[in-house]
């Protein structure tokens, strides 16, 4: 009888403890969410024990990855090669627009007298070890830390465009926060000069593959199509870092805006290696210099001919006025 | 002591691996969630105290490693240890069937613990595109990677409970 008793004093008190724990979970999960809460040393301790076996892993998977692209560039690398050659004649024309576009811009500029405003990144290159599977936010963990300069709050991107910011750097990993999290907002503009509108990227939770950018008027001039590029707004992000392509627009569930749905530029499905931003300076843009042209490909014999020839007159100048020296 | 290292170094492997390898072969993002898989097994096998407790380190592990949420896995995946582990002296540990089953219905909890949590936070979002674009990918492999995991719960609890209790 006395046994029962106790054993019935025992459950009771199991249960007011898992109510208790159930409870405190509960209310951790939304001091979190609203940045109230903040792991002390636990988190960074979990991710310096976990991280020497994803870089494992990592690596291993990177390999194989690696392996079946390769074949894959072989068995398609005779259609790649023509479509590459066609890309390759375009951009040449582009290019030549661009530099002209350049030097009337630098001419304008000095006109103005106006600051420069191109600036250069240092960068930190590194390997993504861990991704998470859960649905309802997107982080990646990287294989780089406060050991090799990476703080908290720095931009991260790959040569396509960006792909979010660290939020939590440990010792030699650090969690980065993707665009697509709903918890992540971009201060982004359309790149098209004669628009111009400023809107947040953020996270969408319907659909973690594309980000959506929300807070444009209802009558602002947004295509489907349009480039959107980092703002600067908000301190975190440099102005002029692409971030994807409107794919559709639709209306606001309020009526008066409207919310563009954007191809990231970054395939985050393919995400091996990032760069860190660790600072940016303001500095004069390098001198437009036309790359070499791969021999077999040549598709403009004239401009590689001049090109040549003024590179040789460059030197000859800088020789002349290093002997005027 | 050496079973919990053993265990603990089982959590490990099967997350790194969840974390590093399988998203290779994401669709839509969505991966394949050992951690639940390991969680509902553990449960139906050890009974409802050893089930929650599971739940909630695995939990608590993704939690801290990953920096989603903070708490939201501890605290689905001990409500689902403690579910699930409740049914556990009521099966035999050689049936196979109802844990895989088991676990496509946590797997199908698991989710709709998740939507309550983030509707209550104050994200607004369109549930039924959404179970279509990710709950049912997940359930695919859930189901596919249930009787793998569940297999080498299985072994591994018969083996250490041979060699440690008698």
């Amino acid at each position: 009888m006395g046994n029962r008793v106790r054993q019935d004093k025992n459950n009771r008190r199991r249960f007011w403890a898992l109510v208790f724990v159930v409870v405190s979970l509960f209310c951790i999960i939304f001091f979190a969410a609203r940045g109230r809460f903040q792991v002390p040393v636990s988190s960074q301790a979990v991710s310096l024990v976990l991280s020497p076996f994803q870089s494992a892993f990592g690596w291993v998977s990177g390999e194989l990855r690696g392996i079946t692209d390769s074949i894959w560039d072989v068995v398609t690398v005779h259609e790649q090669n023509k479509m590459l050659r066609n890309e390759v004649a375009q951009l040449r024309v582009q290019n030549l627009q661009a530099s002209e576009y350049a030097a009337e811009n630098a001419r304008l500029r000095a006109l103005l007298d106006y600051k420069q405003a191109a600036s250069q990144f240092d960068l930190v290159a590194a390997r993504v070890i861990g991704r998470e599977s859960a649905t309802w936010s997107s982080m990646i963990v990287i294989n780089r830390g406060t050991m090799d300069g990476i703080q908290n709050n720095m931009p991260v991107v790959t040569e396509k465009g960006l792909v979010g910011h660290v939020v939590e750097a440990g010792p030699n990993s650090s969690k980065v926060q993707l665009i697509l999290d709903p918890r992540s907002s971009v201060g982004t503009l359309i790149q098209r000069p004669d628009s111009r509108v400023a809107g947040i990227v953020e996270g969408d939770m319907d659909n973690p593959t594309m980000p959506r950018m929300v807070n444009i008027p209802k009558n602002a001039d947004v295509d489907e199509g349009d480039m959107i590029v980092t703002s600067g707004f908000g301190g975190i992000y440099p102005k002029g870092l692409a971030v994807g392509i409107v794919s559709s627009l639709k209306n606001d569930a309020g009526g008066l805006l409207k919310i563009a749905v954007l191809e990231p530029a970054v395939d985050f499905q393919r995400l091996e290696d990032v760069m860190v931003i660790v600072a940016s300076r303001e500095a004069p843009p390098e001198p437009f210099v036309t790359p070499q042209q791969t021999p077999g490909t040549e598709t403009d014999p004239a401009a590689e001919q001049r090109a040549a020839e003024e590179a040789a007159g460059a030197e000859d100048d800088s020789t002349q006025t290093e002997n005027e020296q | 002591m050496k079973k919990i290292a053993i265990l603990i170094g089982l959590v490990l492997l099967l997350y790194v691996l969840q974390t590093s390898f399988l998203p290779l072969f994401a669709i839509h993002g969505v991966s394949p969630d050992l951690m639940l898989l390991l969680t509902v097994s553990f449960a139906f096998l050890r009974g409802v105290r050893e089930g929650a407790l599971m739940g909630f380190a695995v939990g608590l592990l993704q939690d801290l490693s990953t920096g989603t949420f903070l708490g939201v896995n501890a605290f689905t995946r001990l409500l689902i240890g403690l579910v699930c582990g409740s049914f556990s002296d009521r099966v035999f540990k050689e049936q196979f069937f109802l844990p895989i089953m088991a676990s496509v219905a946590a797997t199908i909890a698991n989710y709709f613990i998740l939507v309550l949590l983030m509707l209550l936070l104050g994200y607004r979002f369109d549930l039924v595109h959404h179970m279509g674009y990710i709950l049912i990918p997940m359930l695919i492999y859930q189901l596919a990677f249930a009787y793998p995991v569940h297999r080498l719960a299985y072994e591994l609890d018969k083996k250490l409970s041979e060699k440690y209790e008698g």
